[in-house]
């Protein structure tokens, strides 16, 4: 089990959440190649160390939230409304 | 056009522990209107309790910070026409009544936050969810939304969740409470005890 901290809830138990994946930037579809399109869509760095990640908060107030979170230790820091 | 019936997804008279330090009982007839108002709005400034809290007001209806900018007013049952329509509606506001959507049970007595422990992930010691707190997770796997609302000094919550799980809800909780005394009626169990 990991506990996440949501900003509005407190700390959760993550199966009371849903991860949202890795905070990507979306190109604008009108002018980025397929290429870009593609890698927006589909391509994650998954990187053994920190990542800024996407939480839902599913169970309980429904908001969104980023936090820095280490996959390689579950450590979590910084978290903020999104 | 008929009217349409609504009947509660469980329709049990409640139960009981022998010692009386558990009690489970149907609320599906409870009032239930959602509030959703965006701050600045007249109906934020009047429900005005905030995420995580409850209060009662002078109509006696329970008032549930349900969610950031979401109230949530439980009431007698029967009350949901007159509740709706003392929620001001000027701005970015909806009311709407969840009554039949959604099933809700009681839970009371000295036992009832050991027998919820069992089947939930949520902290229920008095320092995290005293009485009043509103809070919301998952039971028994249903996502559900909660209120620690003691009734008489002895603590008691408000579970509701989606109208089509309540009967399931029922049963789980009322199997988690079997060890703490509570008579099921055969049919009512999880695990036919
Ligand atoms: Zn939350």
């Amino acid at each position: 089990m990991i506990v996440v901290p949501c900003p509005n809830c407190g700390p959760r138990n993550s199966g009371d959440l849903r991860p949202a994946g890795e905070v990507v930037s979306r190109p604008d579809p009108a002018t980025c190649s397929l290429r870009e399109w593609r890698e927006y869509l589909y391509m994650r760095h998954n990187p053994a160390d920190w990542v800024t990640e996407t939480w839902y908060c599913r169970g309980g107030c429904r908001r969104y939230f980023t936090i820095e979170r280490n996959t390689a230790t579950n450590e979590i820091r910084g978290q903020e409304a999104s | 056009m008929s009217e349409i019936t609504m009947k509660s997804p469980v329709d049990l008279d409640p139960l009981s522990a022998s010692d009386g330090n558990v009690t489970l009982e149907d609320a599906y007839a409870t009032s239930k209107i959602q509030v959703r108002a965006g701050a600045g709005t007249i109906a934020a400034a009047l429900l005005s309790v905030s995420y995580g809290s409850s209060t009662r007001n002078d109509a006696g209806d329970l008032v549930c910070g349900s969610r950031p900018d979401e109230w949530t007013i439980y009431g007698d049952p029967g009350r949901a026409d007159t509740i709706a329509a003392s929620v001001p509606t000027e701005g970015f506001v909806t009311v709407i009544d969840i009554t039949h959507g959604r099933a809700m049970l009681r839970i009371s007595g000295s036992n009832a936050a050991s027998a919820l422990q069992k089947i939930c992930n949520l902290d229920l010691s008095d320092e995290l969810t005293p009485n009043g707190a509103v809070f919301s997770g998952s039971l028994g796997g249903v996502s559900c939304d909660w209120v620690r609302d003691d009734q008489s000094g002895e603590t008691s919550f408000l579970i509701s969740c989606e109208r089509s799980f309540g009967k399931f809800l029922f049963i789980a909780v009322a199997d988690a409470c079997i060890e703490f005394g509570l008579h099921v009626p055969a049919g009512w169990e999880l695990h036919g005890h």
